[in-house]
């Protein structure tokens, strides 16, 4: 359909009953073209051109509204009776509150087209036979993970059939909450509100897009400015007190001044290369230092390194350069225990607690699956002090936790 | 935390309050008219319409029946929280920038603009509790700034002072009764004017917000400063978090300045500072114009910030926000828990 419209074609030939056909397509440059077209499968042909993301399910993705937290609330000794009918409240919850998780699909097809602009009388037969055909019911399946995959269809504004395919999950969310408060959630509007209806009105409450908040001790918000900043400044002190010095003949001027630049070759080839490291006289020892501790790039950040001068720099060091990513490299992976079989319904601070008896902490990773929040199983723990975690790995291997039996042991580096 | 938006203003927002129990949030706006908002969802509840000039401030007694409002159409007015009625005008000379009830609700206070050859005051008016009742017209008090005009008050606990921020950057406090001066010390930068004053829960401290780019914790009593946050911006709010130990700030370029400035530099965002150690652990962006007002929900559960650009944010903290702790609140909730163990 699109392409009726837009490219212009103009059939004069009735398609159906031919096998094969060839027309004539403008395309919207007025580019005449030929397009060759069996008469049968004249339809698929045309799919992806009519593929039109419908507009009116834009507005229906992001109909998630937060639940106020699960945490801090002590547990309900007395639980509200779920009201046979539902309240506005509840209808409320019904369609925003009940969380469509993370994993909200929403997944449109056009199925079939219809109603072309310039349809021929030939297709009147089919066109009706779309418009009224019923719609197949909407599909419920409950998946194993505990969400519901709906599937809907309906037909769109421009009468395409319309698949919509969700996965949500309804989560129950119970409070106890005074009665004075409940007996303010039956008032009623009044004001400019007085005709809304039941639960927001979408002209005043919005919902706005994801925050993610989490109070950290080292927030800063120029935090990469300032790591930026004192390599610059160290760059800077290091430049400082330097001399220009010619790599002919060591005088205080530019190599390229040198007076004997024509006469004499560069003193020796590995100061060459020093100063090609963008170091100076003292790329020696530098690069010898970063490259024993197995990361030259961290060691001299902000200036590139070729590979070649890398393996050079780093000899001492093995598998200099294989590392990739400071961020993590800095990570000292040599007091971090990995820990396996670990329950599904493990939390993190239940690890922490754990392996805060033997010692300080410093970070607890349990890998959770992204749809269901169960833990996957496996965790890490970082500790301050490598002693600390041989003493755990020792005590906690085998530890009964949650029924199963922990499997602790170091981590090993990511290949 | 998916904040929710509440667009019921068509100007800048003055000032939000949430109710005692937090399920109710109120809010005031340069427009001529308060909303009234549930906070869970972010429904309207109503609007309280009849002023007739921008709407500074709104306070809500403790049993949430009746909510005062002083706006610049020089007028406190009270009204009925479930109804939307008026229930009474007091009249005033100038333009009303603050009220706030005291804790039981039986009386409420107003700052009044220093304007057209009229000294800025503070004035006390005795409310009963009940949208029936006909309240008295007479001032109980009268409280007048004869240095610098107040610019935002609030009662201590039991009622006992009212305490005030001035236009110089200074705080003083009064006697609740009598209303005469006791201390008046200078805890902001001179000439930097208190943009804000509020409460902890039991009302024995409270955290002043200024444009001199700090927020102060000052006890009620002595006004001892104990705590100071520095920002890096102009300050419009600050509030207490009940349940965590933080505090929140709000503030960023003045408005007339914003236009000049791009919305990355002009540095509105929430920022959460820890109450006790003074660091700044987070930022929440979010609005797109300087936050004039930020109020905390009674409950713990979240915050919801008013600013320059119309809308009020309600946020809902997420779980990360309530795990957060210092190492040294960590060790003592173990030492705690291991306590009560044995």
């Amino acid at each position: 359909m699109e392409a009726s419209k837009t490219g212009d074609c103009l059939f004069s030939l009735h398609l159906k009953n031919c096998t094969k056909a060839t027309t004539t397509l403008r395309s919207p440059l007025q580019k005449p073209q030929l397009a060759e077209v069996r008469g049968g499968d004249f339809l698929s042909n045309f799919q992806p051109h009519t593929f039109e993301y419908p507009k009116n399910l834009v507005k229906r993705t992001f109909l998630s509204f937060h639940t106020p937290p699960l945490v801090n609330r002590p547990p309900p000794r007395k639980q509200r009776v779920q009201p046979a009918k539902p309240t506005w409240d509840d209808q409320l919850f019904l369609e925003f509150i009940k969380l469509p998780i993370s994993l909200f699909q929403q997944i449109a097809k056009s199925v079939k087209m219809a109603a072309q602009a310039k349809h021929d009388w030939a297709d009147d037969d089919d066109l009706d036979e779309l418009t009224t055909a019923d719609l197949p019911p909407p599909q419920k399946i409950q998946n194993k993970d505990g969400s519901t995959t709906i599937i809907e269809y309906r037909y769109n504004d421009q009468n395409q059939k319309v698949k919509t395919t969700r996965r949500i999950r309804y989560i129950t969310h119970r409070e106890v909450v005074n009665p004075r408060v409940a007996e303010r959630k039956a008032w009623a509007k009044f004001g400019q509100s007085a005709k809304d209806g039941a639960g927001p009105a979408p002209d005043t409450t919005s919902v706005g897009e994801n925050i993610i908040f989490r109070p950290s001790i080292n927030w800063k918000k120029d935090a990469k400015d300032e790591s930026k900043d004192p390599n610059a400044q160290a760059m800077k002190d290091k430049l400082k007190d330097k001399k220009v010095k010619c790599r002919i003949c060591n005088g205080e001027h530019f190599t390229a001044r040198c007076p004997y630049k024509d006469t004499m070759a560069p003193i020796g080839e590995a100061a060459g290369a020093d100063v090609a490291a963008g170091m100076g006289d003292d790329a020696g020892a530098g690069g010898a230092g970063p490259g024993g501790a197995g990361a030259p790039g961290a060691g001299k950040k902000g200036s590139y390194v070729p590979p070649a001068l890398r393996g050079a720099g780093g000899a001492a060091g093995a598998g200099a350069g294989e590392r990739m990513g400071g961020k993590y490299g800095e990570r000292d992976d040599l007091a971090t225990l990995r820990v396996t079989n670990v329950s599904e319904m493990a939390e993190e601070n239940e690890l922490r607690d754990m392996f805060e008896r033997f010692g300080r902490v410093t970070r607890v990773f349990l890998a959770k699956d992204r749809d269901t929040g169960l833990a996957k199983g496996f965790a890490f723990i970082s500790f301050a002090d490598r002693g600390d975690a041989v003493k755990a790995c020792a005590k906690m291997d085998g530890f009964g936790f949650r029924h199963l039996i922990l499997r602790v042991e170091f981590a090993k580096k990511a290949a | 935390m998916r904040p929710i938006l509440l667009s019921g203003h068509e100007r800048a927002l003055t000032q939000v309050k949430y109710n005692r129990e937090g399920d109710l949030l109120f809010s005031t706006a340069k427009d001529q008219h308060i909303c009234a908002w549930f906070a869970h969802n972010g429904e309207r509840l109503g609007t309280y319409q009849g002023h007739q000039g921008a709407i500074w401030t709104v306070d809500v007694d403790p049993t949430s029946t009746i909510i005062a409002s002083g706006s610049a159409d020089n007028t406190i007015r009270l009204w009925e929280v479930k109804t939307g009625k008026l229930l009474k005008t007091w009249d005033f000379p100038t333009a009303v920038k603050r009220v706030e009830f005291n804790e039981d609700g039986t009386k409420l206070l107003g700052v009044t603009e220093k304007r057209m050859g009229h000294l800025g005051t503070i004035v006390v008016l005795d409310i009963k509790v009940d949208p029936e009742a006909e309240q008295s017209d007479e001032k109980v008090l009268t409280i007048v700034c004869e240095e610098s005009k107040a610019t935002v008050a609030g009662w201590s606990y039991l009622s006992k002072y009212i305490i005030a921020g001035h236009e110089d950057g200074s705080v003083s406090q009064y006697d609740g009764k009598t209303g005469d001066l006791i201390y008046n010390v200078n805890v902001h930068e001179l000439g930097s004017p208190i943009t804000d004053l509020q409460w902890n829960q039991d009302r024995t401290y409270f955290i002043t917000a200024s444009k001199d780019k700090t927020a102060k914790l000052i006890t009620a009593k002595e006004l001892e400063v104990l705590k100071t946050y520095a920002a890096d911006t102009p300050l419009n709010s600050a509030a207490i978090t009940p349940k965590k130990e933080y505090v929140i700030l709000g503030g960023g370029q003045a408005a007339m300045d914003v236009t000049t400035t791009s919305a990355r530099q002009g540095k509105f965002e929430a920022r959460f500072y820890h109450k006790i150690f003074e660091e700044e652990i987070g930022r929440v962006r979010g609005h797109f114009g300087p936050l004039n007002t930020v109020a905390a929900d009674p409950t713990g559960k979240g915050y919801a910030s008013g600013g320059e650009d119309g809308y009020v944010r309600v946020h809902q903290f997420d779980k990360g926000y309530f795990d957060f702790n210092y190492e040294v609140e960590r060790e003592r909730l173990n030492r705690l828990a291991a306590q009560s163990g044995k």
